[in-house]
């Protein structure tokens, strides 16, 4: 058993066979974290947000593997990886894309075999120093995935990697490093579950994904944690010149969810589509802080977050829409819609835009509101009873989201996971 | 007693009476329509009929073969029978007019969920829709469409004819169907009611103008005016109102040509 020290840091690095470089990257970032206090409710990201209840004395540094995680539903892959607790993941992946050069291995291990690959670009995008929380990530992070696919390879089938954790109180903070070559094309979907648990536990589900030259990447969270997690992760994108990212979170799980969701695009004809959506239910609190950030003109990002709040559920969305000064052509959408399914639901959205360039077109907005009675009428006009209709409309509100999930059977999923959760 | 029957229905918006004691009766195979000038109660008819929740019943009494409805939800009533072309259908985003068929004549079956048996199966669903697409001239790919989402003015009212065809009402309520329609769609929108019309089902047609009666020929006319019926008879109402409009009733300029309007 192994508290939150810095002796955890190297004993994690034992556990998954890292090279002196990424153990000294982890030992720099528990500096930051014993350095950094827990964020405040004084500063504005989290003004809205409260830790209130969040012990990080009680977590242990990892967790073992325990109990076998259910089979992933998505069957028709490219390549699996599978994790548990804090040990290193297993891979699975067609031998044909091996021998194409593409590497889908446990992070660690590619740290160990592509060190120039990997150094260039870990924790260059989710940064430690950012906050407490996001120190303590890079600095006990528990493994996670290496995908880097080569210029020119076009992938149909979906690369996944599923993160299991089976036992509460302890750090289980994967994280994702995904690099794109030029024109290359393929989807990724994480998955991230847990049963519910007594203990809580501190998760995580960050992701890097750099897009070269006119590719196109297609990423899924599905955060399907347990009731006993407070998570807080970090999904960025960097974008060059002509690619294309589409990058989809499922908010699903977790008693309090915290993410920050962010494209950066540093290349013209760059195109990144942020689509996430949402379903609280019980005391579920979630957190969205997302930034689309044009560093260069012609440019394009859409971003459209939708989420459902039953019961004493909560949401805070925050998004701004940054135009650099060269930024000029840039096309840039923000929506950020909620839906509230009792009283005591509870919506805050503040979309926020920085345009230091006028020669751009932005649209944003915000709602927060009850099912509109006008749908539930004209449906019920057709015979459908009250309950199905409700379930009908709330469905469809999630549609323009969970047709932009690249994967099939993730949508499937997801739809599953909705459907339970509208059960009215 | 008739098929459907309203009497003396008494209905208030926000606390202010519009209907005020109303009653028509109309039996299968027939086709009323209710004429009246803006602001007479039409709409308001329609609503209170469907069981929209705005709008409150003061009094009165509305059955259908038998049943007393005001007192049932709206899908109830809808599974009685009664059936509401909107006059301004609402888009419902997400739903697919597939599903929303689908779950519709689902309900109508009782079909919950569990009993599998009772679902209406993909062949039968497809040959019940072939023919009014047909006779609407609804291509396939609307179905995949979200319920009315981006439907032109006249998409949208041979859409809610279509779920009349579809899901074979005994009492229809046609509200302002021919509004916003192009010559086209209106042709086919009542070679569409004319083909159901007679046998088990009832008509009311609740219309400011008298184009789409010179489509679909009512037995039978009401006039209503502030909240109530000034007249009733037949088809011989509606060209009297060609000629003086609702003058007698209302102060209303150029009230002829405004009924009579262009077709």
């Amino acid at each position: 058993m192994t508290a939150l020290v810095l002796s955890a840091a190297d004993e994690l690095a034992g556990l998954h066979d890292e090279p002196a470089w990424l153990r000294a990257k982890r030992r720099q970032a528990f500096a930051v974290y014993e350095r950094l206090p827990l964020p405040q409710r004084t500063e504005e990201e989290w003004r809205r947000t409260s830790l209130k209840g969040l012990d990080l004395d009680a977590f242990q540094a990892f967790e073992a593997a325990g109990a076998s995680a259910p089979a992933t539903p998505i069957a028709d892959t490219a390549g699996v990886l599978r994790q548990s607790g804090s040990e290193p993941g297993k891979v699975e992946i067609d031998p044909e894309l091996s021998r194409a050069g593409v590497l889908f291995v446990p992070l660690s291990q590619a740290a160990r075999e592509y060190p120039e690959l990997v150094q260039k670009h870990l924790f260059q995008e989710v940064r430690p120093d950012r906050d407490k929380l996001a120190a303590l990530h890079a600095a006990l992070f528990s493994g996670g995935t290496f995908l880097y696919v080569p210029d020119g390879v076009s992938i149909a089938k979906p690369f996944v990697s599923q993160f299991w954790s089976s036992t509460g109180g302890a750090l289980v903070l994967p994280h994702t490093l995904i690099i794109a070559g030029r024109g290359s094309s393929f989807n990724h979907v994480d998955e991230f579950l847990s049963p519910d648990l007594e203990q809580p536990s501190l998760t995580s589900g960050s992701a890097e994904i750099f897009a070269g030259e006119a590719s196109n990447v297609g990423y899924v969270a599905l955060q399907r944690w347990g009731n006993h997690a407070w998570q807080f992760a970090d999904e960025r994108a960097r974008l060059e010149k002509d690619s294309t990212v589409r990058m989809v979170h499922a908010g699903l799980g977790a008693r309090f969810s915290k993410n920050r969701v962010e494209a950066s695009l540093n290349g013209p004809g760059a195109r990144a589509e942020l689509k996430a959506l949402y379903f609280g239910t019980g005391q579920q609190f979630f957190d969205f802080h997302t930034l689309q950030q044009h560093v260069v003109g012609h440019s394009t990002s859409d971003l459209l977050f939708k989420g459902a709040l039953r019961e004493q559920a909560q949401s805070v969305y925050a998004g701004l829409i940054r135009i650099e000064v060269g930024a000029s052509g840039s096309d840039a959408y923000q929506a950020n819609r909620n839906l509230l399914l009792s009283n005591q639901a509870k919506a805050n959205s503040i979309p926020m835009l920085e345009i230091m360039n006028n020669d751009v077109r932005c649209t944003h907005g915000a709602t927060v509101g009850p099912v509109d009675p006008e749908h539930l009428f004209y449906l019920e006009s057709r015979g459908i009873p009250p309950m199905v209709a409700q379930r009908m409309v709330v469905h469809g509100f999630f549609g323009q989201v969970l047709e932009r999930i690249p994967v099939q059977q993730a949508r499937e999923l997801v739809e599953q996971e909705l459907e339970d959760r509208i059960g009215f | 007693m008739a098929d459907f029957e309203i009497k003396d229905l008494r209905v208030g918006v926000e606390g202010r009476e519009i209907l005020k004691g109303v009653s028509l009766q109309v039996n299968r195979g027939e086709v009323h329509a209710v004429m009246g000038p803006n602001g007479s109660g039409k709409s308001t008819l329609s609503n209170a009929l469907m069981g929209h929740p705005s709008y409150q019943v003061l009094g009165g009494e509305v059955l259908l073969n038998g049943q007393s409805l005001l007192e049932l939800q709206p899908d109830q009533r809808a599974r009685l029978g009664l059936y509401l072309a909107f006059q301004y259908p609402i888009v419902v985003p997400g739903v697919t007019m597939a599903n929303f068929l689908r779950t519709a004549l689902n309900a109508q079956r009782g079909y919950d969920g569990k009993d599998k048996a009772k679902a209406i199966g993909p062949k039968e669903f497809r040959e019940l829709l072939a023919e009014p697409m047909n006779t609407l001239r609804i291509d396939k790919s609307f179905l995949s469409r979200y319920v009315n989402e981006g439907f032109s003015g006249g998409e949208k009212k041979r859409a809610e004819i279509l779920q009349m065809a579809v899901l074979r009402p005994t009492m229809a309520l046609l509200d302002e169907t021919d509004s916003g329609l192009d010559i086209d769609s209106i042709k086919y929108v009542s070679e569409s009611i004319n083909s159901m019309r007679g046998g088990e089902l009832g008509i009311l047609i609740i219309t400011h103008y008298t184009r789409i009666l010179k489509f679909i020929q009512p037995d039978y006319v009401h006039v209503l005016v502030n909240g109530q019926v000034v007249r009733s008879g037949g088809s011989e109402v509606a060209d009297q109102l060609e000629n003086t409009g609702y003058s007698e009733w209302v102060d209303e300029p150029a009230a002829a040509a405004a009924v009579a309007e262009e077709v």
